[in-house]
């Protein structure tokens, strides 16, 4: 719904999860960051990290061998991006207390601490046999 | 897109993703780097300029370049880092070991 001034604040995509969705997910947000201007720069960049790290766990970890799909919605607040990833795949398996950066020269283990870092929400919760991901940005004054 | 430029010099190469360097062209980049440094070039330069966006996949592809080209003798820097990418370097402390150089020749004339 449009907000007072006659901006979208909801958008959604429902994509294979595959790597090559990532791009579909640049360009939703893109979409975001068009109608937004006024979102900053940082803000921008943050939650974008953040949204294509879980959507790259997403690619990687919750296909069983069978054709998978997630949805992501995302919801611009005057104070606030949410994002909210829903898919029917494999549990993930993370322990989201325990995620540190890896040392220096290790070539993975970052998303989930770089995710961490670029949001001020992040929950996973499994549902009857849905996987959901919550993270929220708070906006930070320009 | 992922271009390789072998035309700067002996041992040298500097190679230019473009775009956004993501899980989608990061298993790209690291067999270029492989099979790059497997061919004699040792010092890679990873010209980032046109590149507006990595993802942990991406510094993942990078630091085993680094550690391939560093095991062949040589090294691996990078140039042209943007905004966004400058953040996540500095987000997951790695702007100590892949330190940004202004330009290509920056990188390969550096000590």
């Amino acid at each position: 719904m449009p907000d007072n001034e006659g901006r979208r604040h909801a958008y959604s995509l429902t994509a294979p999860a595959e790597p090559a969705s990532l791009e579909r997910v640049h360009a939703l947000l893109q979409t975001v960051w068009t109608d937004h201007g006024d979102i900053t720069a940082a803000d921008r960049m943050l939650f974008e990290l953040a949204v294509t790290e879980v959507a790259g766990n997403i690619a990687q970890h919750a296909p069983d061998g069978t054709p998978l799909d997630f949805t992501l919605h995302v919801c611009v607040h005057p104070d606030r991006i949410e994002a909210e990833f829903l898919d029917t795949g494999r549990r993930a398996e993370i322990d989201l207390t325990a995620a540190a950066m890896p040392s220096e020269m290790s070539e993975s283990g970052r998303g989930l601490a770089m995710t961490l870092a670029a949001v001020d929400e992040l929950v996973y919760r499994r549902d009857s046999n849905t996987n959901h991901w919550r993270l929220v940005r708070r906006r930070r004054v320009s | 897109m992922i271009e390789l430029d072998t035309e700067v010099g002996d041992g040298a190469a500097v190679i230019r993703p473009s775009g956004r360097l993501t899980m989608i062209v990061t298993p790209h980049l690291r067999t270029l780097i492989t099979d790059t440094v497997r061919s004699g070039r040792n010092r890679i330069v990873v010209d980032l300029s046109a590149c507006e966006f990595v993802d942990s996949s991406g510094l993942g592809a990078l630091i085993a370049g680094l550690k391939t080209a560093r095991q062949a003798g040589g090294d691996l820097r990078i140039a042209g880092v943007g905004p966004q990418i400058a953040t996540v370097l500095r987000l997951t402390n790695l702007d100590r070991v892949l330190r940004a150089h202004d330009t290509v020749s920056g990188a390969l004339d550096a000590g």
